[in-house]
């Protein structure tokens, strides 16, 4: 079938009209010796984005029966969609129409209106050429499975779980510990300011356990997942027995496997043990739990305690944003039991971050704690040094120390980053597909991250998180809908392919796999997001961009650049 | 259409327009409401974001753009709920829609009618940095970009004298004088109040001179002054002097004490500041003047260690209600009494008071339209006794965002998203 291009010049009214001789373009181009084999159409319009505009392109995309559509007109950031969305109505395929911009870069930025109107002539031109060598693509739908895996039995994998599983959904929580619960089952009371229920995660266990749609798996790690968005094949393995495991078949995967707290055996400036009377917040927590008391070994109510913030945070490299609010938690038990207690409390800066925490801290203050700003810090036994704001060294003695030490991934994280090939931040976190616009979403599409493994955070932003995730999976993989794949993707010419790899290590999305058969690399297209990595960085040139193929933009460019010559030979 | 397949959005900031994309995809018919002529809120005045200083219009644009394409979201701008009865599932909501008398279908933004009008007013959206026309976009950029005309302040439309400068001007005949408001009535199955925050009254304060000496800037108007599409297109002139600031000091925690909390965002907008300011004029010297640093996720604090290695000095004032600022030779000298710094006081060319975020103005009234429960603070109220929902007192209603309580644009997403998952819960 020969081509037939058409070609929609918009007036905008006078934005493009005014500075633009349209019918000389249109004279010059319908004239030009290069499309004498080509059917040309080729047609002004008062306002193409107008609701006449559309209608009027619509029916000579029909009439016409147009096999590819050039339009010059304005920024496509305006309405390149709007184009697109009339392609959609008709028989054209949209991969074969192309929108050049002649208001922003012609009429709106020329002075000359002859030179104007020459650069609108060869954008137009570059953008015939282009077209022609545009190739049709058809997106393809997917089938998807609904049912979700979660990793992490805590209290935000327990809320994934929860806000998720329906008689259409099934979810499967895998947890590597012998009971669910994660850390939160170590708290007696939560935050903010010790009033919320204590038995919420006791609650939550049950409600999991409880549920017909939500299979657990405890003592289980993922030991292999492929697959993509919709369709993932996954393998647990029993964490004491390598023979016992189980596949299953997911849509969709959420990691939630939490924090631990840093060990700061190693931290020279912190000699921590528990015979003198060193302890770690999360230590203090199980105590309190157990034995509803802050006791020193002894058995006795100590009578001086001090509270060390942001313990290895310098080391981390982040603050841990929940660790001033615990230790304001502490403080107030420590109130609670005993009223003549001294406290020392040992800041560098409190961070409060919640509308809700200074209230609590001011609540703490008018009681009797002596907050002291410190630059540096050490302890011996029981004896703290330290530098305070002036520089000045001091010290003090006290029954009890409790740490705050930093919130570091749970152990696993990164061994589970490389299962799912989905990479960890500097932190080694893991790392959020966008800081702001996708911060539970992973480089992996239908992988997500949520809760503490995400950085460290209270409950209450874990459970948003938690129900972040949710949101994103109900409104993305719907059970029983397709699902459609980006269409604009890369492929592998076989026969150019000299199996090399190097666009496996390029790729963020692991869509590249080898086949070892035929020692060469393959795109899988159903995970491919179309960035074009692993098309620059190919030696052997054997890649190529769907609709941003090297053909492509040097036809583009050529009759660009053989334009502005012509112009510039003139003269 | 059942009206639980439809949802209210209420704010077209960046929760908003996150939730109402996440819904449309998934389905749900979104109707989005928004009090400006404009959707992007105010992630928008930036003209990057922290940490990645990543140029905030590029990030939101696109969002906006879909916003406004998308077929399952129908966008409301000039408007505000009037009226809301009913109950989860079946509330039918009353809307004021004001007119813009500028047709959003026929204009092509293409600018041609401002120049013609003889009325100039103050630009708001700009912090009054900049001038604007009775017809006008807030920015260039704008979108969508179609303007809209003060009634209030327009010749022909207040009745004070005839003038069709700007019809006669707009080539698209999009211009009609005589537009009423509208009362636009929709049935939705759920809520989402994501009205977000504006920044704490400064002149509340008399201690910082605000208002009387000039070169003391708020956080918004400093973001407005850096931005590319700004009114000094991003060049760093002072009010006074009308030269670049050879020293600038940057006050944290400005209304925090006064608010009794701490906004959790303002340690890092001032590093911004700070790195911008560096960026321009390298031999600017800058100040951060803070009591409490807060930098609460694991991407912000190599961001502070930079400006904090490199690019500012710091200086402790635990209480910044005691800092004192007065005109002084044509500088500004700020007093940092009872300071446990040894610093006591410094003269500096600017000042850029570090605000805390408040609920934005309409939020009490916003409350008792709906019928919500405001905290002692005056942002919305979730459940209390239940962790982890977005819910507010009312079944089916829900807030996100700085609606919520001061935070970034990461924790804000973060909540539009989890109310997106309570909502398909609720509604199905």
């Amino acid at each position: 079938m020969s081509s037939k291009i058409g070609v929609y010049i918009c007036e905008c009214g006078p934005n493009i009209a005014d500075n633009i001789d349209i019918d000389e373009v249109i004279e010059k181009i319908s004239s030009s010796e290069q499309y004498k084999n080509q059917q040309l159409i080729i047609k002004r319009y008062k306002l193409l984005c107008s609701n006449e505009g559309k209608e009027f392109l619509e029916k000579e995309i029909n009439d016409n029966e147009l096999t590819h559509l050039v339009i010059a007109a304005c920024s496509p950031r305006d309405h390149d969609t709007t184009f697109i969305n009339i392609c959609k109505k008709t028989k054209l395929n949209p991969y074969l129409y192309k929108m050049v911009n002649i208001r922003e870069q012609c009429a709106w930025i020329i002075p000359d209106k002859q030179k104007a109107t020459e650069k609108a002539i060869n954008y137009i031109k570059s953008a015939i050429n282009r077209v022609l060598h545009q190739s049709k693509l058809i997106e393809k739908s997917l089938d998807s499975n609904p049912n979700v895996l979660v990793i992490g039995g805590g209290i935000t994998g327990m809320e994934t779980a929860l806000s998720l599983a329906s008689d259409k959904r099934k979810v499967y929580i895998i947890e590597r510990d012998s009971q669910l619960g994660g850390n939160v089952r170590f708290f007696k009371a939560l935050l903010p300011q010790q009033k919320t229920n204590t038995d919420l995660i006791e609650k939550k266990i049950a409600a999991v356990n409880k549920h017909d749609n939500i299979e657990i798996f405890t003592e289980s790690i993922l030991e292999k997942s492929v697959g993509f968005f919709g369709n993932f094949e996954v393998t647990i393995r029993n964490v004491n027995d390598d023979q016992k495991g189980n596949e299953l078949v997911v849509g969709a995967i959420v990691v939630a496997t939490g924090f631990s707290l840093m060990p700061i055996d190693k931290l020279k400036k912190f000699n921590y043990s528990n015979k003198d009377n060193v302890f770690s917040a999360l230590e203090i927590e199980n105590m309190i739990k157990e034995k509803g008391k802050i006791l020193l070994t002894s058995g006795k109510v100590p009578k001086s305690v001090g509270l060390i913030h942001c313990v290895g945070r310098e080391e981390r490299g982040y603050c841990s944003r929940i660790c001033c609010n615990y230790m304001l938690k502490i403080i107030g038990y420590l109130l609670e039991q005993s009223g003549d207690i001294k406290i020392k409390d040992f800041y560098k800066d409190l961070c409060l971050p919640h509308k809700n925490d200074q209230e609590f801290l001011d609540e703490i203050k008018k009681k009797k704690a002596d907050f002291i700003r410190y630059t540096d810090i050490s302890i011996k036994g029981n004896h703290i040094t330290y530098k305070d704001i002036k520089g000045t060294k001091k010290e003090s003695d006290v029954e009890m120390i409790i740490l705050a030490p930093a919130m570091v991934p749970a152990k696993g994280t990164e061994e589970l980053a490389e299962q799912l090939n989905i990479p960890l931040h500097e932190t080694e976190f893991f790392q959020e597909a966008h800081h702001q616009l996708n911060p539970v979403g992973t480089s992996i599409e239908g992988i997500y991250i949520a809760g503490g493994c995400h950085g460290p955070k209270g409950i209450s932003d874990s459970m948003f998180q938690a129900k972040a995730v949710s949101g994103k999976i109900v409104t993305q993989l719907i059970p029983g809908k397709k699902l459609v794949p980006e269409v604009k993707v890369s492929e592998i010419l076989p026969e150019f392919c000299m199996g090399c790899k190097t666009c496996m290590d390029v790729c963020c999305y692991g869509s590249i796999t080898y086949d070892h058969d035929k020692g060469i690399c393959v795109v899988n297209e159903a995970i491919c997001r179309g960035c074009g990595n692993c098309v620059g960085s190919c030696p052997s040139g054997a890649i190529r961009a769907k609709h941003f193929t090297t053909g492509q933009i040097y036809q583009e460019v050529k009759e660009a650049i053989i334009g502005s010559v012509k112009s510039f030979m003139k003269k | 259409m059942n009206s639980s397949d439809k949802v209210l959005i209420i704010g077209a900031g960046i929760a908003g327009m996150e939730a109402s994309l996440m819904l449309a995809k998934g389905g749900k018919k979104v109707v989005l409401v928004e009090k400006l002529p404009i959707i992007g809120g105010n992630v928008i005045k930036n003209e990057e974001s922290y940490p990645n200083l990543e140029c905030s219009t590029c990030m939101v644009a696109p969002i906006q753009q879909d916003v406004l394409q998308n077929e399952n979201i129908e966008v409301l701008t000039l408007s505000e709920v009037e009226k809301v009865e009913g109950k989860a599932g079946e509330y039918s909501v009353r809307i004021n829609k004001r007119a813009r008398y500028v047709s959003l279908t026929d204009c092509i933004g293409c600018g041609a009618c401002y120049e013609p009008c003889p009325v100039t007013l103050k630009n708001e959206w700009e912090e009054n940095l900049a001038d604007k026309k009775a017809i006008y976009v807030p920015c260039e950029g704008s979108l969508p970009n179609v303007p809209a005309i003060d009634p209030d302040s327009c010749l022909q439309i207040s009745g004070k004298k005839s003038c069709n400068a700007c019809a006669e001007a707009c080539m698209f005949g999009a211009i009609n004088y005589t537009e009423k408001d509208e009362k636009i009535e929709v049935n939705v199955g759920a809520i989402i109040v994501a009205s977000g925050f504006e920044l704490f009254d400064v002149k509340k304060l008399s201690n910082i001179g605000y208002g009387k000496l000039s070169n003391v800037y708020t956080a918004m108007e400093f973001e407005r002054l850096y931005a590319s599409n700004g009114p000094t297109s991003g060049e760093l002139i002072l009010r006074k002097g009308k030269k670049s600031p050879d020293s600038v000091a940057i006050i944290h925690c400005i209304g925090r004490n006064e608010l009794g909390y701490c906004s959790g965002v303002c340690c890092m907008y001032s590093f911004k500041y700070a790195h911008f300011i560096k960026d321009k004029l390298p031999n600017t010297k800058i100040y951060n003047i803070y009591s409490d640093i807060c930098v609460p996720n694991k991407n912000y604090q190599k961001f502070y260690n930079k400006i904090k290695d490199s690019l500012s000095t710091f200086i402790v004032q635990s209480s910044p209600e005691k800092i004192k600022i007065s005109g002084n030779n044509g500088k500004l000298n700020i007093n940092l009494s009872n300071n446990k710094d040894s610093k006591k006081s410094l003269n500096v060319d600017m000042v850029i008071l570090s605000c805390a975020m408040i609920p934005s103005k309409n939020s009490e009234v916003l409350g008792n339209t709906l019928g919500l429960e405001l905290d002692n603070k005056g942002f919305f109220q979730i459940r209390k006794d239940d962790l982890g929902t977005l819910q507010t007192s009312i079944d089916g209603i829900f807030t996100i965002g700085c609606a919520e309580g001061p935070k970034d644009i990461q924790d804000s997403v973060i909540q539009a998203e989890s109310a997106v998952g309570e909502v398909v819960s609720l509604l199905g």
